[in-house]
């Protein structure tokens, strides 16, 4: 089966903003909740510049380690991408800590993050963004034609930025987010290997399994559930943390 | 408005209560959030698009003055999303932010909701309701009691946006007043637009006429887009810039588009002209313009190749602190691509009262380019066939002029209203030509000379945040008989009005046709998604309900708007029907190149030719060649104050949408880092501007960037309100406006100069 993916265009987006605004006018985003975040960013000192923006928003991992750490299935990945089930969400916010973007946030005790319009593109559309973006740095289609796009428009700007690239080819199994960067990506400051935040490969192995079980209880257990595992989670990752960086240097951050 | 709100939001919760435990909970914070906030909620329920039948109507967008073609979704009685229209030449089915957050802003809850009449003080913002009835009745009295008195001239009508037609051109010219003015003329384009006339006697319209597809050279001055971010214009510029034209960025500050330039020109504040005169200068000397399209077409190269001869690019660095070479090689890239090349015309134009002649420099460079009516560079824009609605002669005829309107044919004489008063704005005096300055009317209002201006009828227009001087606008509100401001939200001035008529938004009226002059002419209409919300009005009704109180029945002899439409659309074999089914807009044929005129030349100029050296200016002794004047330095301790847009507001308009206020809710300062850690101001402190009249504004956040030059600092227009009724902007971020205790009258066109005001910054105590 397919999987799709967008193309963000850093060399192309001029920060407008139209992209942040259409989500949260299309998704009908709850004020103070957005997908979207436009910073500013600037090389150099006056007058030898460079510059450009970030557009911060879900990458849509492959190896997404939000959905890794889900215990209640409500981040899941289809069609490449990553998904949500509101409804299920438990509040326990273990994604918030996991993602490696920093994506997930809480709202109302609910985690948050765009789910590429997931009813937009079942009903046909384009994800609101994309709609929009006057200077096309955004598309939306399959993902071997996203990266087929990302690759040429890298080489046509070359001869502006030599640096440029192609990045989440690869990175985190490769990205529902191709990116097109003007420059390393530290400069809009993406990991340049990013890793889960949190220790995802040793959380599925003791917890999830557990706490997975307790989503079939019903909302009251799995709230109270929700609760302890909260606790018990922040238990674990210490345990977990200790554990694995006494066995590896390359442990998850922070 | 909450009623539906909590329906839907009930219609939820039964549907995620029935599907299992976890939406529970959801759905009472849902309704917690929902009315919280009033606007909109996250949650489970089934996306908008899927909760009803959808209505789709067909409308311009109104966020800007750009006027961009809406797709318009309406679910029940509620807009739930607004799309570009993909058929429309300006949208192509894009938006740009302001016009995404259009929901939001017809969904403000501070808007006003019914005519009210004032009951304190001018200005203590004290009112109370009123019928619509009584409230045309007591101004359509008032106004006539003006007339009277002092004649219908005495009557100024100030007009912006979308509307404005039924005021300021509509009923002003209806009842006789010649004192109609909109701040798109000279407080923006005035200069850009006469320096055409001038020059090639051709109008640059409302759409810079950038022929953008086969452009291979682009030269922005101070036209910062992405900052500005007309939909239309980010789309063709990021489009060219990938097709690999070559973008050359004048501006003091490194703008989002001088970060996708190939050359950035961080020029000294005021100086462009001498940038100019020196391309001028390569060009010639280089031998490196269209010789036999400066033949063909124009006249005066002689004088101009004299008189740029001692412009030498190292004339100009040491005035403009830009290097020598780098002003050569920019002079070659413009020449390498010519005639696909152009200096942008822009916008907002009025920067130092001498404008004019720089604008006229910029056309002078296009012309040796072979710019104008060659492809690439700039194309003739074309105004589409369609008949005013038929009306007795209007008692005075004359445009207020504006950026889309249309160029008015400069006549000797003024045309004067029925007691015999021309203009009372000093055009033919204290300036030569051009639309109505309205800075100038303000002065009448208070000395009363050359006449009194006694009664101001105001359709959003922001008087105090637009006009220059506005301590100057507050003491002529004071002492005129009669204001009456039309607006949909409580901005500023309308504190200070005898009566306030609330308008229906844009998505809850129709309204006059847009006739856009473009490549391609197209006529765009505007369609009601849903009934007007409160006690409002549109625009188009008050001008009429007001026309027929006032003996103006001739000039309103149709019955409804949609009569008025459809006999306008008659004229195209069309109506208001078949719009809807042509998706809102008609597109007609343009004639955009020279080779459209079959060797006809299109320049409007006396001779037909592009003016070089300009005869009319000569004889009005106001310079027949562009030549530059230095402008006042910032004194010790002062900066330069410069301002322009950021990308989610319009002027002073939206800054109180809530979902454009999220995300910019207040300007910052732009000062130059090493400036600021001198003075041991830091990135995000906050402090006070304050200018040589010791005029305050604040406290402001700083933005300490490198991205500035060291002897100027930078404000996004339109913050800093101070108006209580705005619950989110007011009194947030500065007010540049406030800060313009000055402006220089630029001699040709009256367009007011504005960047000539220094400013302190003083640490928040
Ligand atoms: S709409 Fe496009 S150009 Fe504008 S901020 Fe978003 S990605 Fe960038
Ligand atoms: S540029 Fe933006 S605000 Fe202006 S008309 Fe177009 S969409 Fe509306």
């Amino acid at each position: 089966m397919a999987t799709y993916a967008f193309l963000l265009d850093l060399a192309r987006c001029i920060g407008c903003q139209a992209c942040v605004v259409a989500c949260k006018t299309g998704n009908e985003l709850p004020l103070g909740t957005k997908y979207i975040t436009i910073s500013e960013r600037t090389q150099g000192t006056f007058p030898n510049l460079q510059g450009g923006f970030q557009n911060h928003r879900c990458y849509h991992c492959t190896d997404a380690s939000c959905v890794a750490v889900c215990p209640t299935g409500a981040l899941f990945k289809e069609d490449g991408l990553t998904r949500m089930d509101r409804a299920k969400c438990s509040g326990c916010t273990y994604c918030v800590d996991a993602c490696p973007f920093g994506v997930p946030v809480m709202v109302d005790g609910i985690s948050t993050k765009c789910d590429a319009c997931t009813a937009v593109v079942k009903a046909g559309g384009q994800p609101w963004c994309v709609k929009t973006c006057p200077s096309h740095a955004l598309m939306y289609g399959e993902r071997d034609q996203i990266l087929a796009e990302a690759q040429a428009r890298v080489e046509s700007i070359k001869a502006r930025y030599p640096n440029a690239q192609v990045y989440g080819e690869k990175e985190a199994g490769g990205l529902g987010v191709v990116v097109v960067l003007p420059d390393s990506p530290e400069v809009v400051d993406l990991p340049v290997d990013p890793q889960p935040k949190l220790l995802v490969t040793g959380w599925q192995k003791a917890v999830q399994p557990l706490t997975l079980g307790l989503t079939s209880l019903s909302v009251i257990v799995t709230g109270i559930a929700a609760v302890i595992a909260r606790r018990n989670h922040m238990q674990e990752l210490k345990t977990l943390h200790q554990a694995e960086t006494a066995g590896s240097e390359k442990a998850g951050e922070e | 408005m909450a009623r539906v709100e909590l329906q839907i939001t009930r219609r939820n919760f039964l549907k995620t209560a029935f599907a299992g435990g976890g939406g529970m909970a959801l759905a009472g914070r849902e309704i917690g959030r929902a009315v919280a906030n009033g606007l909109t909620k996250l949650g489970t329920p089934p996306a908008w698009f899927h909760q009803g039948e959808i209505k789709t109507t067909y409308n311009y967008c109104d966020m800007c003055p750009w006027k961009c073609g809406i797709v318009v979704q309406t679910v029940g009685d509620r807009v739930r999303k607004i799309d570009g229209n993909p058929l429309d030449p300006k949208s192509r089915g894009m938006l740009c932010a302001r016009g995404q957050g259009g929901v939001s802003f017809v969904y403000d809850p501070d808007r006003l909701r019914a005519p009210m009449v004032r009951t304190g003080e001018r200005g203590a913002g004290k009112f109370q309701e009123i019928t619509w009835n009584d409230a045309f009745d007591q101004i359509a009295e008032k106004l006539q009691a003006v007339a009277a008195q002092y004649g219908p001239e005495s009557v100024a009508i100030l007009g912006h946006t979308t509307g404005d037609f039924w005021f300021t051109d509509y009923f002003a010219q209806a009842w006789g007043t010649p004192n109609a003015g909109k701040p798109s003329a000279t407080l923006c384009t005035s200069p850009r637009d006469e320096a055409a006339l001038l020059t090639t006697g051709v109008a640059i319209g409302g759409h810079e006429p950038m022929d953008w597809d086969a452009m291979r050279c682009i030269v922005l001055m101070g036209s910062h887009i992405g900052e500005d971010t007309r939909n239309t214009v980010m789309q063709d510029f990021m489009n060219a810039w990938g097709n690999g034209a070559k973008v050359i960025v004048i501006d003091p500050r490194f703008s989002s588009a001088a970060a996708k330039a190939d050359y950035w020109l961080p020029i000294k504040p005021g100086t462009d002209t001498a940038l100019l005169l020196a391309w001028i200068n390569v060009l010639i000397a280089e031998n490196l313009y269209n010789r036999e399209y400066v033949e063909q077409w124009t006249e005066g190269f002689e004088q101009l190749a004299a008189h740029v001869q001692e412009f030498t690019p190292e004339w100009a660095a040491a005035i403009t602190e830009l290097d020598p070479e780098l002003i050569r090689t920019t002079a070659r890239v413009i020449a390498e691509a010519a005639p696909a090349a152009a200096i942008m015309p822009g916008r907002h134009t009025t920067w130092y009262g001498n404008d004019t002649q720089r604008m006229r420099a910029a056309y002078i460079i296009n012309t040796l380019a072979g710019a104008w009516g060659n492809e690439g560079g700039l194309y003739f824009n074309k105004s589409p066939y369609l008949e005013a609605y038929p009306h007795p002669p209007f008692a005075i005829t004359g445009s207020a002029g504006g950026c889309s309107a249309e160029p008015g044919a400069e006549t000797a004489e003024l045309p004067a209203g029925p007691s015999g008063k021309i203009r009372a704005d000093g055009a033919r005096t204290k300036f030569l030509r051009g639309a109505t300055a309205i800075q100038e009317l303000i002065e009448p209002m208070i000395t009363g000379e050359p006449y009194p201006i006694k009664a101001l009828i105001v359709y959003g227009v922001n008087l105090l945040n637009s006009i220059p001087n506005p301590e100057r606008t507050l003491e002529a509100l004071k002492k005129l008989d009669l204001v009456v401001v039309i607006d949909v939200l409580p901005q500023e001035h309308v504190a200070w009005a005898d009566y306030v008529l609330p308008e229906a938004s844009y998505l809850e009226r129709y309204d006059e046709l847009s006739a856009v002059a473009y490549k391609t002419p197209f006529i765009q209409v505007r369609e009601p998604a849903i009934a007007p919300m409160y006690d409002t009005k549109p625009g188009w009704w008050m001008a009429r309900e007001l026309g027929m109180r006032v003996g103006l029945e001739k000039y309103f002899a149709w019955e409804t708007i949609e009569e008025y439409l459809n006999t306008r659309l008659m004229s195209i074999g069309s109506n208001l029907e078949k719009m809807h089914e042509a998706k809102g807009v008609v597109i007609q044929k343009g004639k955009p190149y020279l080779a459209d005129f079959n060797g006809a030349s299109p320049f409007g100029t006396p001779s037909g030719k592009i003016q070089l050296f300009s005869d009319e200016l000569a004889v009005a002794k106001l310079g027949g060649l562009p030549e530059y004047e230095p402008t006042a330095e910032p004194p010790e301790g002062y900066f330069r104050l410069t301002y322009g847009r950021q990308p989610v507001h319009t002027f002073a308009k939206t800054q109180n949408t809530p979902v454009l206020n999220e995300i910019t809710p207040e300007n910052e300062v732009w000062i130059n880092e090493d400036v600021a850690n001198g003075l041991g101001i830091r990135h995000g402190d906050r402090v006070w501007l304050e200018n040589e009249a010791g005029t305050r504004t604040g406290p402001v956040k700083v933005k300490s960037t490198q991205r500035i030059r060291p002897d100027l600092v930078f404000l996004a227009h339109g913050f800093g309100s101070v108006a209580p009724g705005l619950s989110r902007a007011n009194g947030k971020g500065a007010s540049d406006a406030r800060l313009m205790s000055q402006y220089k009258l630029d001699p040709i066109s009256g367009g007011a100069g504005m960047r000539i005001n220094f400013v302190r910054l003083v640490k928040e105590a």
